[in-house]
């Protein structure tokens, strides 16, 4: 198994308060990977110790390919023009220079957007053209933290093709998140970062798995809405049928709904801080 | 190379946007110089002899201390700064750029005043006008220095507004453009000393280069080198 990233016993304190206290995992490449943790976890401060922003106190970063970074929280000159800062960047990582002037906004997906100063720009818009600013250069791997923050469902979807997009040109795709459902549609894998440990690595699936098999069942009727959660849906189904053939109730609706990831993630997030 | 020259003329071009830029290195020192020409010359007609050398002094220091900051914190104090790193500018590289820029639109400013007081004002021009234009380039490359520390040690536009405000007004006051320093308290002229503005002015109005005023900008200039560099260490530190 080839690795994109590798991180060994990642440590970082800011003064007296540990925030990473020994991180341990590794990326596959050509993987969307996605770091998870609630808000103050240590997701960003792990991401930017790994793309060589942050210093660190201890442990072993091992990164394999070129990098390309989007940034949580991230501004330019409010007067500079989309096409501006990336011919800037570009040449600042020696792109050849035909490529920054007339192809790259396009190839980037900046075309509509190039002449349009900064402050113009939507949030949406300064989030493509972030994510364009780290594809110069055509890096192997991407680090995008919180890529869809502040995004509305629209820009939501398009992002996410984006992200399957570059994915399925070859790309390792290492992204922290909150948003349980973009982690869900997007990421092969998860890792979970709480109180500054891994807490679990393994895929959307194996994390359900994990925690435990429940269901919750919602099911409406001719006397009314019934929701309930159960271990074992193939004795409370059959056990629900009988119960609305002894009353003559008829089932108008059924959903039948594995615990969300969301749930299993806040659990084990949870668990850990409680340890 | 190709990409420092292409950053010293994107920050040309964008500080032609800023407004902010272009009010404190053009508009309000041509304004001040519009206004107090006409009342200097007519109120006392001496200041003609020394009327470009005053109004360069105004202008520099006004396009240096107001002007240039705000670019700065919009960098340093800012996620542009992590955006830049994280696509390899080097952290200097913005300091250079808009001092770089700067310096070229206070030198421009500083020829429209030499061309245009003789003919407004029948100011007379300095007797070297390279000796001149050489004090003036020194004097700009030191109020900029001076300007750079604030806006590298300071995080928000007001903020540095306000600091830029206390080291302008008395730069002006205390460096006798708008009256001789030596009408000025003690106290006074010794607290004026500390500012570039003092010692511009004495430097562009003398007939040559001279150690008392060289040495003086010298040392502010090596000074606040020194403290941009250290502010761009802390900052790379975090």
């Amino acid at each position: 198994m080839e690795y994109a990233i590798q991180i060994r016993g990642l440590r970082k304190s800011y003064g007296n308060h540990p925030v990473l206290k020994g991180l341990d995992f590794q990326v596959r490449q050509g993987e969307i990977f996605a770091l998870l943790g609630v808000n103050g976890a240590g997701k960003t401060t792990a991401l930017e110790c790994m793309e060589g922003l942050r210093s660190y106190d201890s442990g072993e970063i091992l990164v394999n390919g070129r990098v390309g970074i989007q940034l949580q929280s991230a501004s330019l000159p409010e007067h500079i023009k989309a096409i501006e800062a990336v011919r800037l960047f570009a040449k600042w990582r020696r792109v050849p220079p035909g490529k920054s002037r007339r192809e790259m906004p396009d190839a980037l997906g900046i075309g509509e957007i190039a002449q349009k100063p900064y402050y113009q720009l939507s949030t949406g818009q300064k989030r493509r053209l972030h994510l364009a600013l780290a594809l110069i250069g055509d890096p192997d791997i991407l680090f995008l933290d919180e890529p869809a923050a502040g995004l509305d469902v629209e820009g939501r979807a398009a992002l996410h093709q984006e992200i399957r997009r570059l994915q399925s040109q070859g790309k390792t795709i290492l992204l922290a998140s909150h948003d349980m459902a973009e982690v869900e549609s997007l990421c092969s894998r998860i890792a979970i970062l709480s109180d500054g440990i891994i807490a679990f690595t393994g895929t959307p699936w194996e994390l359900k798995e994990k925690v435990g098999t429940h269901y919750h069942i919602t099911v409406r009727t001719s006397a009314g809405m019934e929701s309930f959660t159960t271990d074992r849906v193939e004795e409370a189904l059959p056990a629900l049928f009988a119960r609305c053939r002894e009353k003559g109730t008829v089932i108008s609706d059924l959903r039948v709904d594995r615990g969300s990831l969301e749930e299993h993630f806040l659990k084990i997030a949870k668990k850990e801080e409680t340890k | 190379m190709s990409a420092f020259i292409y950053g010293v003329f994107l920050q040309w071009k964008l500080d032609l946007r800023s407004k902010t830029l272009l009010i404190a290195c053009y508009l309000v020192p041509l304004s001040f110089f519009a206004i107090m020409g006409g009342i200097f010359t007519s109120v006392m007609p001496e200041s003609r002899h020394t009327l470009i050398q005053s109004m360069t002094v105004f202008g520099v220091t006004m396009g240096a201390f107001i002007g240039l900051p705000p670019s700065l914190v919009e960098i340093y104090g800012s996620a542009v700064k992590k955006v830049y790193q994280a696509n390899g500018v080097p952290l200097w590289l913005g300091l250079a750029l808009t001092n770089l820029s700067a310096f070229l639109h206070l030198l421009t400013m500083s020829v429209l005043l030499y061309l245009a007081a003789p003919v407004f004002f029948h100011a007379a021009l300095p007797e070297n006008p390279g000796l001149f234009f050489a004090g003036t380039a020194l004097f700009a490359a030191v109020s900029l220095g001076a300007a750079s520390v604030i806006g590298m040690a300071v995080k928000d536009q007001a903020k540095a507004s306000m600091f830029s405000i206390l080291v302008f007004l008395p730069s002006i006051m205390l460096s006798g453009i708008m009256f001789p320093a030596e009408l000025l308290p003690k106290p006074f002229r010794a607290a004026g000393n500390l500012f570039p503005a003092a010692w511009g002015y004495r430097l562009l109005t003398a007939r040559t280069f001279r150690r008392a005023e060289l040495l003086p900008l010298l040392l502010i200039f090596l000074f606040t080198v020194l403290l941009c560099a250290g502010l761009l260490r802390r900052l790379r530190r975090r």
